[in-house]
């Protein structure tokens, strides 16, 4: 199960503007994650990792290269492959006028969650990420850790086979952030295919099996937690080194 | 097809116009009301009849136009980049969509809106006795075809506009001044020769005719011609935003 590939991505560039203002984000990545993977894509702000999250979820188009998940190119049979996929972005990109039980029933019903079903799931989030006394409130109104659950909520909802979290615990207090953990873990037993960035290193080590760094578009270190852990030292150890390195070299 | 997820899109877009209820159906109704007054009535009562019937039932089909093109366009356009604005327009992009579904699911909200709104304003035009419906069928085409031209319209301006400012600006040059020189409030017979000519040309022409040959059986121009007119519009302007939406234009980096 392990040897097929939940997400594979062939030399990705994404550029950004013309000319004079051209800009490459992302420069000629290649990445396999096997089904059932937790894998921690780690780099510094600006590095390429929103881009290249951006690029596998239809929010921007590859300049050049591909990206298959599950076997389904997301360009060509984008509509396929969108029902594989579950993101909770960095940025809060919702109706600020939604309540958190609005924004989970309108993402399940834009993935084609039946009307029971999905209310049975928006109880089931609600209930998981604590938002019982916020489900009725505005999005605007919630504090950022309460936000952050409401969009791992929406994320969740449809149940996807490659979940995408991009900074889902930023602002959320401890006590959250280890049920949260406990959560994703529990999921990734379960069979599903988790890809995470995070500046909380220490939640990458925890979590994660694989990591891969990149930095100025590029990946720079691919390889399983244990190889980056070697000689005793600890995944913020390695990654600071590594993109310390990397950064002299540019 | 995407069903539970194009319904999804219109039962939100129906949820956001009651969300804003005054915006969005009560002020267009209190405008039609007293257009209907003061054009219908006031003046009404002091011309004859025109084309064969009462100045305010000649009058009525044109005002309801008249909303039913500013709620068409306001509700696809403000929805639209809103969404871009906030970015929520990425929960569609990321869904499982075609792009021919994320506009129909645009359209249809706004076709819906817009149904709404000509709904309440027959209701307020029976207390003016202005209400005549010889053909509901084609009354709810027409409605329908012209909502879903100034929605497409609408989202066309949403990609484009880069502030809240400038979703006025068709509205301003090119929907309002059309729409009055449409024969909303005339029969082209009233025109000199050359300004019939040039109203021939004019789209609007046909929209507000076709709505009014629905209500009231009368009609100034080739009803064929402006079925073909309405229809190759919708056409031709679902073609052009499935492409927008396609290369991303705006929407997507």
């Amino acid at each position: 199960m392990l040897d097929i590939p939940m997400l594979e991505i062939s030399n990705l560039v994404k550029k950004y503007g013309k000319g004079k203002d051209e800009k490459v984000a992302v420069d000629n990545i290649s990445l396999s994650i096997p089904k059932g993977s937790f894998f921690g894509l780690l780099g510094p702000n600006g590095a390429g990792k929103s881009t290249t999250i951006h690029c596998i979820t239809g929010i921007a188009q590859p300049t050049s290269g591909t990206i298959t998940i599950d076997g389904t190119d997301v360009v060509k049979d984008y509509k396929e492959a969108r029902t594989k996929v579950g993101l909770s972005p960095q940025e809060f990109n919702v109706d600020i006028f939604a309540t958190p039980e609005q924004l989970m029933d309108y993402m399940g019903g834009y993935y084609g969650v039946p009307a029971k079903e999905r209310q049975l799931r928006i109880d089931e989030m609600v209930e998981r990420f604590d938002l019982q006394e916020h489900r009725h409130m505005k999005f605007q109104k919630l504090s950022g850790g309460l936000k952050r659950r409401a969009m791992l909520g929406r994320a969740l909802i449809h149940t996807p086979d490659l979940l995408i979290l991009d900074e889902p615990t930023a602002g959320v207090d401890v006590e959250q952030r280890h049920d949260l953990w406990e959560y994703l873990k529990e999921m990734n037993e379960r069979g599903k295919t988790i890809i995470l960035t995070s500046h909380y290193l220490e939640e990458i080590q925890y979590l994660c099996k694989d990591i891969a760094i990149i930095n100025h578009g590029r990946i720079v270190a691919q390889g399983t937690k244990e190889s980056f852990m070697k000689d005793g030292k600890s995944v913020e150890d390695a990654y600071l080194a590594i993109t310390r390195e990397d950064n002299k070299k540019s | 097809m995407n069903a539970i997820g194009l319904y999804t899109m219109i039962r939100r877009e129906v949820q956001r116009t009651f969300r804003v209820v005054v915006q969005t159906l009560i002020a267009p109704v209190i405008s039609a009301a007293l257009y209907i007054f003061i054009f219908g009535t006031v003046i009404g009562s002091k011309i004859d009849s025109i084309a064969g019937v009462p100045y305010i039932s000649f009058v009525f089909p044109g005002v309801l136009m008249l909303s039913i093109i500013n709620a068409s366009f306001s509700s696809a356009s403000s929805s639209l980049y809103f969404m871009r604005f906030t970015r929520g327009l990425e929960e569609i992009l990321i869904s499982p969509f075609s792009y021919l579904e994320m506009i129909f699911g645009f359209v249809a909200g706004s076709i819906a809106r817009s149904l709404m709104v000509a709904f309440l304003i027959l209701i307020t035009g029976l207390f003016f006795g202005a209400v005549s419906l010889v053909n509901p069928v084609a009354f709810i085409l027409y409605v329908s075809a012209i909502a879903a031209i100034f929605s497409m319209l609408g989202l066309i301006v949403a990609l484009w506009a880069e502030s809240f400012e400038q979703l006025t600006v068709l509205n301003t040059f090119v929907i309002t001044p059309l729409t009055y020189l449409g024969g909303i409030f005339y029969s082209i017979t009233m025109l000199p020769e050359i300004a019939q000519n040039i109203t021939l040309w004019n789209p609007f022409f046909y929209f507000a005719d076709g709505i009014r040959s629905s209500m009231i059986g009368v009609s100034e121009a080739d009803t064929t011609f402006g079925a073909f007119l309405i229809v190759g519009l919708v056409i031709g302007l679902a073609l052009l935003v499935n492409h927008l939406f396609k290369i991303g234009w705006k929407i997507r980096s």
